[in-house]
């Protein structure tokens, strides 16, 4: 199935571990960058536009990936873990290429768990972060 | 930049005040405008009774630790793992800190915490060990 196309919820019966989920394009905008700075500080010392935010902003392109990727999602989902890998920092003005894959779901306590691998790749395909979303599914 | 053995001295916190305005913000950011985090009516009739923080706003905050406390380099090849242990709420003061593993040298235990000391985020992080140290030296 086509996840992004589907009108109705993603429910857990419909993730299929080790399928490619879909990709998604972000890019590390002057306006991402000010929003980052609008909450965390725009001062070298706060890490704007320095290592803080590029790392900042791999965890937003991962979350806009996985988001626009796995849409519409049935409401209250939890995320209750996170594993992420740094290989490269995102740089200003950089396009980010991530794809999102179904790793596994069980279920566990009569909980739907999801665990959900995200890869980002930048400019020339470098590669830019890895993580890994445990999702307990709503329904 | 001077740099010191990462177990010789205690790691400054980096703190951030959680407000209505920074979770608007941080829903810019990431494009997630879930009412959970956003709508004071949807969320009083959930379990969590009131609007939360998105989960990676805190992550944000642990960079901004790494970066406060370690030189810009230690970021490339981070491997972070954490949980989401218990929510984050309006008018929560967070802290992320961390302290060395002992026995392991390029492994921390890392946490976000609220003002009453309680884990919101916790978990750990690992590190390449940079230009040939022994690990992530403090700033």
């Amino acid at each position: 199935m086509t996840l992004q196309t589907c009108a109705q919820p993603v429910l857990f019966e419909h993730f299929e571990p080790g399928s490619l989920m879909g990709e998604h394009s972000e890019t590390y905008t002057p306006n991402q960058a000010r929003r980052w700075q609008a909450i965390f500080g725009n001062t070298a010392a706060a890490g704007a536009d320095g290592p803080a935010e590029q790392a900042s902003m791999a965890v937003v392109m991962m979350m806009r990936a996985y988001l626009k990727v796995v849409a519409p999602r049935p409401p209250g989902n939890i995320h209750a873990r996170q594993k992420l890998e740094l290989h490269g920092m995102p740089r200003p003005g950089e396009t980010v290429r991530t794809a999102v894959h179904c790793v596994a779901k069980s279920m566990r306590r009569e909980r739907r768990y999801l665990e959900l691998r995200v890869e980002g790749n930048g400019d020339n395909g470098r590669p830019i972060f890895a993580g890994d979303l445990t999702l307990i599914w709503a329904a | 930049m001077m740099t010191q053995p990462y177990h010789s001295s205690p790691m400054p916190t980096c703190n951030l005040s959680v407000t209505a305005a920074a979770i608007r913000a941080y829903a810019e950011l990431t494009d997630d405008f879930n009412p959970l985090h956003l709508d004071e009516e949807f969320a009083a009739r959930t379990p969590m009774g009131r609007v939360i923080a998105h989960g990676t706003l805190s992550l944000c905050l642990m960079w901004q630790w790494v970066h406060q406390n370690f030189d810009a380099d230690v970021f490339t090849g981070l491997q972070l793992d954490v949980r989401f242990v218990k929510p984050v709420f309006v008018g929560d003061l967070l802290s992320a800190g961390g302290q060395p593993r002992a026995g392991q040298p390029h492994c921390w235990d890392v946490w976000v915490r609220a003002q009453d000391g309680s884990d919101r985020v916790a978990g750990e992080l690992r590190m390449n060990q940079p230009h040939g140290q022994e690990s992530g030296d403090l700033r």
